[in-house]
């Protein structure tokens, strides 16, 4: 009864797997850089996602917005958000043990969805914007996923600009790898988390709205983008931004392929057992993350 | 936690829609978990709506036993163990009187071990999986009820309308849990008995959205039929992912989901041609039907689906049958629910030894022009189905 693979279903399944990775990385990034420079593990980043995916549905169902055109809506909008969350809560848990900021952003992540429940109800909402694919040969390449990974690309590109060659990046780059020293030098730590939280929830929004094209909105829609973000920056190391991209486009195509070959039940499996041979074989992630 | 607070909110809800104490007993308290956010929460919803506007209209014609009625609703968030906890809770604690399914059957296959624990008559208007009532006689239930058709049966107007045109291949794919597991076992099963050839069935976990890779594996298959035994936030996904992988049977259909209103909102044109299973229609000529539409509709201000139908009917079966009982005791309103037989808006009600629903009929309805249009079974069909389904590309 089972089907048997064809090279052409591979490669449709290795395109898909790189599309949906792209956007991984991205939405991970955003979990990385939250890390890397606080050593919080932000439970909440799905959640923030989800904001961001109801600020694009927002705008396209009230103003006609274009949803591309709304990401960078959607990225601002975050952006505040996160800095606020970050100015108001998350500061206090910067230097407590780290289950401490478990707990309190397992909280705001509760708070978050049972909010946009109340808020928004459980009702599933879809941008049903762009649908379709592109034929190439014998491969579709669905639009929106095309689209979602150009803009995810993009994005994660001027991300990455950001904390190479500006100075912003420096000071960002500079507080992950030791706070003290960043501060002897000069640089407003606080200031540096604040942005850093409000960037990495602009990183979440722009998954988010590109998901509300792709698939749909609903309030819950985040915690698994938090679950998949957390493994991305395992794979690739934690704390080291490289290796979200890496960890980002391998997820991707574990899943994908381990759908074709064995089933989609058994492709979380892979991807969690994979998770658990990196940790064993390689504790510190595929490109080594920073020593705390 | 947020959870007991949302939960105090709609309990609070439910004691202020019905205040007011009828006579000198108070009302009659009817306890019951629906799925009322998290993903079963569209039908959840419409269930909710079918129970307040059964109670609703009882209450206006005197209530129950000369008393009146109120349910005590809390939300399971669309996952069993929440659901078993809100039983414990609403039979320990709550002290209702009597319970009412919860919303899909694998919750009220988790929760209908505490009703019967208790000895509680539940009366499940949204469990259409068979192994939840038919049991081995060690592990046999006393006090459930069945109102809709089986899962087996949910598919079978599709199965039947492919093989009438002669079709030959049918890949069907189903969400991994009890019903819509069991719908797609049943669809194979139908298929098979009528000289189709299943040429690809697999599961898929719920939550699952992104089906690219079970997709390429149908598409390699081409079969003439897909299948899908799906819920709602699935159904969309995969629609929406066969148009974009370019996947084009020469019919598609679906169990839940694909008979929503709020599917064609949300997917438009797109919706076109998609078959989709119902256990009940607003056109269908039962009795009272009419009538529900109307009040529902003035109620709620939207229509009603099959599950608002169902959770009504269900509500209604129960009353009557207390009513014939004079009383709440649970083994005498089961030997009233195992002998009546009843014709409700939502169609025929009458179970066999086991509970099991024995004479509701499912239809199949097709999307055309943005309006659903009933085209299985021939003596209940308002229109023809359109067929064969265009290439998504060529639309």
């Amino acid at each position: 009864m089972n089907v048997v693979v064809t090279p052409t279903m591979v490669g449709q399944v290795v395109i898909s797997g790189i599309l949906a990775g792209a956007l991984y990385a991205m939405v991970a990034l955003g979990l990385a850089l939250i890390f890397g420079v606080m050593r919080v593990i932000n439970i909440a980043h799905g959640p923030l996602l989800m904001l961001g995916a109801y600020t694009t549905y927002f705008l396209y169902a009230g103003l006609g917005l274009n949803p591309y055109l709304s990401v960078p809506v959607s990225m601002a909008v975050l952006f505040v958000i996160g800095a606020v969350l970050q100015r108001t809560l998350v500061f206090r848990v910067v230097d407590a043990p780290e289950l401490s900021s478990l707990l309190l952003t397992f909280g705001i992540s509760i708070a978050l969805v049972n909010l946009a429940q109340l808020a928004f109800t459980s009702d599933l909402r879809a941008v049903e914007y762009l649908t379709g694919s592109w034929g190439l040969g014998p491969f579709a390449f669905s639009k929106t996923r095309v689209l979602a990974f150009v803009f995810a690309a993009g994005v994660t590109t001027l991300a990455f600009l950001l904390l190479q060659r500006t100075r912003l990046g420096r000071a960002i780059r500079a507080t992950s790898q030791s706070r003290e020293v960043a501060m002897v030098c000069g640089v407003n730590v606080g200031r540096i988390h604040t942005i850093t939280f409000g960037l990495a929830s602009a990183l979440a929004a722009a998954g988010g709205a590109l998901i509300a094209v792709v698939v749909a909105v609903q309030p819950e829609m985040g915690q698994v983008w938090t679950f998949k973000s957390f493994l991305v920056i395992v794979l690739g190391g934690a704390g080291n931004y490289p290796g979200a991209l890496l960890g980002g486009v391998l997820l991707g195509l574990v899943e994908q392929i381990a759908s074709l070959f064995l089933t989609s039940q058994l492709s979380e499996v892979v991807a969690y057992v994979l998770l658990v041979v990196v940790l064993l074989v390689r504790p510190t992630g595929l490109l080594g993350g920073r020593q705390t | 936690m947020t959870l007991k607070a949302l939960g105090a909110l709609i309990a609070a809800t439910g004691v202020l829609v019905a205040s007011l104490p009828a006579g000198a007993q108070g009302p009659i308290r009817i306890g019951a978990s629906l799925s009322l956010t998290g993903t079963y929460a569209k039908l959840g919803n419409y269930m909710h709506e079918g129970y307040k506007l059964c109670a609703k209209e009882l209450n206006a014609r005197g209530g129950l036993l000369g008393r009146k009625v109120e349910f005590v609703v809390y939300d399971d968030q669309s996952m069993p163990a929440t659901g078993v906890r809100l039983y414990e809770k609403l039979i320990t604690e709550d002290k209702v009187e009597a319970v009412m399914g919860p919303y899909s059957s694998p919750i009220t296959e988790a929760v209908v071990n505490v009703t019967e624990k208790y000895k509680k008559v539940a009366v499940s208007p949204l469990a259409a999986t068979t192994s939840i009532f038919k049991r081995p006689p060690d592990k046999k239930r006393y006090y459930i009820f069945m109102i809709i058709s089986p899962a087996e049966v949910y598919l079978e107007g599709l199965i039947d309308m492919a093989a009438k045109r002669g079709l030959k291949t049918v890949a069907i794919l189903n969400e991994d849990t009890l019903f819509a597991k069991a719908a797609a076992n049943g669809a194979a099963e139908i298929a098979r008995k009528k000289g189709l050839q299943v040429v690809f069935q697999e599961g898929y976990p719920k939550g699952n959205q992104d089906f690219s890779a079970i997709l390429t594996k149908i598409r390699a298959a081409n079969p003439d039929v897909v299948a899908g035994s799906t819920y709602f936030d699935d159904a969309v996904a995969i629609t929406r992912q066969m148009k974009e992988l370019n996947l084009n049977p020469k019919m598609y259909g679906l169990t839940v989901g694909g008979d929503l209103p709020e599917f064609y909102t949300l997917l438009k044109q797109n919706a076109e041609y998609i078959y989709g299973a119902t256990q009940w229609e607003k056109a269908l000529p039962y009795p009272g039907n009419k009538e529900f539409n109307e009040a529902y509709t003035k109620e709620f201000g939207r229509e009603p689906v099959y599950h608002s139908a169902a959770g009504y009917a269900g509500c209604q079966v129960y009353v009557e049958a207390v009513k014939r009982a004079g009383t709440l005791d649970a083994d005498k309103v089961r030997d009233v629910l195992l002998k009546l037989e009843m014709k409700t808006a939502f169609g025929d009600y009458r179970v066999d030894q086991d509970g099991f629903q024995i004479a509701h009929k499912m239809v199949m309805t097709q999307w055309q022009d943005g309006k659903k249009v009933i085209v299985w079974p021939d003596e209940l069909a308002t229109g023809k189905p359109r067929y064969p389904m265009p290439a998504w590309n060529q639309r």
